[in-house]
């Protein structure tokens, strides 16, 4: 007798039993790196990865860590959607000085790195691709220990605003790159000018007609809480999707939509943004992932000088614009050094940015790769902890709330 | 001693005293960068004081000693321009109104200094559900014996005053269905209250040192009274009022206080008069709870009326001394707010029956603070 019920071995589980080990690896990740070390959860979610990846166990592999790129875009998603949603043109326009900062602040950093890349001999238009990656600070890090501290004062709103300018010129530095990398791959000149013009313009259309939507139908449904909540979550979702299947930039498009439906809801229709629990379940998703992603091997190779200073001058990039223009902006002085501290983490979106360069042109590949990814590797698990200790030493954490 | 040597003033000028909110930009929940903001405002050049309040989301605008309504005005518009200002460079906006209509108690956070640790660790909890929001008058006196009289005096009209400001009518996510939720809270000390019924300023230190032997206070502070006297001014400080929501009628409660104290002090109509300690509470509530449309017992006439029929006698009953003061176009303004029965609190309930959220109600508020025009449709 058969028993045809049964299932074949191996069980083939998919997606949702990925999605369901992620999260619960990240949980457990997080809590013991909590309770033993006293480091913030963030970093456990990313050790939780690293163990899982290749690096480490294996358990997942490069063939999984593909076709999870779906939930890293959709999680990215909503982080960059949230971080534009708090970039306040308001404030930039009251606060000049504020915005020149903020600028300097990406400068000074893409500057510095740059230096550094080709002080180490790399070529200079790999050197500023790697330069404008390294501009961006984690959008991930710096939300998620600021709901997690429920911080709530200067440090933090301007750790969360320069984050917004920095992912944003970072990626139209890269993406501006591209025509230069084009021509160096002998395309035609054609297709150099166009592509970056396709996805920024592309991207920043579909974000533009999401957030029209968005806004409209908020109108329609009115001011509830529950409602809205779907209503941004459907949006937020078809806008990566759109943008995914048109070969654009999630990033660009869903920070457009963030920061345009922040910005433009004139009819004042929707409500303070919450997503609350919901929302920290891609966070825990997008750590384990990228600590899965992440490459530690060239840390101990010649390259892991370069790494250094990388990571170095990245520091002191930003470091200076926020020392030179945060007065004249209204960072108190004692305040800049832990802004700067704050604005340490590189995360997620540095891997995607890798990834995408490294696709497109495979020569971006090799030693720099190496070098920025293994920046990202040393930032993602000391970066959490630098910002943490800052918005706690700002004194903008609530006591009640524990860490992070 | 000294702290209750009665320092005199020169007639009935005013001073206002009024605590405002520090909210978010983006959410409209309370902020907690009343350091930063007052760090920015000590360079800034004022014509009056800012100055820390017991929680990080609260400052407080103290005015200079003025003797006219229209000099008081123009300094707290200066003031309000100002505080907006450099808030807004902290992406920060300043409102007014009793309480915050969102906020959770919880998350408040006492300014660190030593006094209001004390405060904290005295009054537990009751000091962080004290996050609301008041304006005080102060009224100069020529003696102690002038500031007792005009404390009893003064008591019958607390309902004026606490109609006429009312600015809180949500408290913590709710609809609390008073006018003034504020008062509410504030009636929570054991030193709520009003002060005794003393007959001069000597029965009064009487009391006061007999207070402070048992030690039940150490200094008149601790006194949480709606109308309470403040030796070192030479005052006394009316302290039923929501902060409105505009800094206009802030001025013009304190012109109607000034016109008040000077027919009270000046004419002496009506003797001081224990009934009015009787019927307090009662016509306390009632203009707490209802605003304009609640009762009020006349300990005098020993009758119950409408308490906007008595405030729109009271005002018109004072407007000799009001324009004598140069005050009559602020006491006219309330009274036509009266009459067609508008107060901040119904304009609140308002903003929020149109737009239907608390948030979006703030953010309406902050605006209005700064200046703007209420809007017409949500």
């Amino acid at each position: 007798m058969s028993l045809g019920f049964l299932p074949q071995l191996p069980p083939a589980f998919g997606q949702p039993a990925l999605f369901g080990a992620l999260l619960l690896a990240g949980l457990l990740g997080g809590e013991l790196v909590r309770r033993l070390l006293g480091l913030p959860r963030i970093t456990g979610y990313v050790l939780a990865g690293v163990l899982l990846g290749p690096q480490v166990s294996g358990l997942l592999a490069p063939g999984a860590l593909g076709e999870a790129r779906v939930l890293i875009d959709l999680s990215l998603g909503l982080i960059v959607f949230e971080l534009g949603h708090r970039l306040d043109a308001q404030w930039l326009r009251r606060n000049r000085w504020l915005f020149v900062a903020a600028i300097a602040e990406s400068a000074f950093c893409f500057g510095a790195v740059l230096a550094a890349l080709l002080a180490f001999g790399f070529q200079p238009l790999l050197a500023a691709s790697a330069a404008a990656i390294g501009t961006a600070t984690s959008p991930a890090v710096g939300l998620l220990v600021a709901h997690e501290l429920r911080a709530s004062g200067q440090v933090t709103e301007r750790m969360l605003l320069f984050t917004a300018v920095n992912c944003v010129l970072a990626y139209v530095a890269l993406t501006l790159l591209l025509p230069f990398l084009h021509l160096e791959h002998a395309m035609s000149w054609r297709e150099a000018v166009l592509h970056p013009l396709y996805i920024l313009g592309g991207s920043a259309l579909v974000g533009s007609f999401a957030s029209l939507s968005l806004l409209w139908l908020a109108g329609w449904v009115g001011k509830r809480e529950d409602r809205q909540f779907i209503l941004l979550v459907a949006l937020i979702v078809l806008a990566v999707a759109l943008a995914r299947g048109l070969n654009l930039s999630v990033v660009v498009t869903l920070i457009t939509l963030g920061m345009l439906v922040r910005n433009f809801d004139r009819r004042h229709a929707l409500l303070p943004l919450r997503f609350g629990y919901g929302g920290q379940l891609f966070f825990v998703i997008l750590f384990v992932l990228t600590g899965a992603s992440l490459e530690f091997g060239a840390l101990a190779s010649p390259v892991g000088l370069a790494v250094a200073a990388f990571i170095v001058a990245r520091f002191l990039g930003k470091g200076l614009a926020i020392v030179a223009f945060g007065r004249l902006s209204g960072v108190r002085p004692g305040s800049a050094g832990l802004l700067t501290l704050a604005l340490l983490p590189m995360s997620g979106l540095a891997v995607v940015m890798v990834l995408d360069t490294q696709a497109m042109y495979p020569a971006f590949g090799g030693e720099l790769a190496a070098v920025v990814l293994s920046a990202v590797a040393v930032l993602e698990i000391l970066g959490p902890i630098a910002t943490q200790f800052a918005l706690k030493r700002a004194g903008e954490a609530d006591p009640a709330a524990g860490s992070a | 001693m000294d702290e209750m040597q009665f320092t005199p003033s020169s007639g009935p000028t005013l001073g206002v005293e009024l605590e405002l909110q520090l909210v978010k930009s983006h959410d409209y929940d309370l902020a907690r960068d009343a350091g930063e903001l007052l760090a920015r405002l000590e360079k800034v050049k004022l014509p009056g004081a800012v100055k820390p309040e017991i929680t990080e989301s609260m400052i407080e605008l103290n005015s200079a000693v003025h003797t006219r309504y229209a000099a008081l005005a123009a300094e707290l518009d200066a003031m309000r321009d100002a505080v907006v200002r450099e808030a807004g460079m902290l992406n920060l906006q300043v409102c007014g109104g009793g309480a915050h209509p969102f906020h959770s108690w919880t998350e408040r956070r006492v300014f660190p200094t030593e006094r209001f640790k004390h405060v904290l660790e005295r009054y537990g909890y009751l000091a962080k559900q004290f996050t609301v929001f008041g304006q005080h008058i102060h009224v100069g006196c020529a003696s102690g014996d002038d500031a007792v009289y005009l404390v009893h005096m003064m008591t019958r009209y607390v309902p004026h005053f606490i109609a006429l400001s009312a600015a809180s009518p949500f408290y913590q996510g709710e609809d609390t269905s008073f006018q003034s939720s504020r008062l509410t809270a504030v009636n929570a000390f054991p030193l709520a209250g009003h002060m005794p019924f003393v007959k001069d300023w000597a029965e009064f230190l009487e009391y006061f040192d007999k207070m402070r032997a048992f030690g039940v206070v150490e200094s008149m502070k601790d006194f949480y009274w709606d109308i309470r006297p403040k030796p070192e001014f030479g005052t006394i400080e009316i302290r039923v009022c929501d902060t409105p929501l505009t800094v206009e009628r802030a001025a013009q409660l304190a012109a109607y206080a000034q016109a008040l104290a000077r027919w009270l002090l000046d004419e002496r109509p009506r003797p001081a008069k224990r009934a009015v300690y009787l019927v307090n509470a009662f016509n306390r509530f009632e203009a707490a709870r209802f605003g304009l449309r609640g009762q009020l017992i006349d300990p005098y006439e020993e009758r119950k009326k409408p308490l906007a029929d008595d405030i729109l006698e009271a005002l018109a009953g004072v407007m000799p001394q009001a324009s004598a003061l140069e005050g009559a176009q602020a006491l006219a303004a309330l009274a036509a707010d009266v009459r067609r029965g508008y107060s901040d609190a119904d304009w609140l309930r308002e903003r929020y029956a149109a737009n239907k959220s608390l948030a979006h109600t703030v953010r309406e508020s902050a605006a209005r603070w700064a200046g703007d025009k209420p809007r017409a449709s949500g």
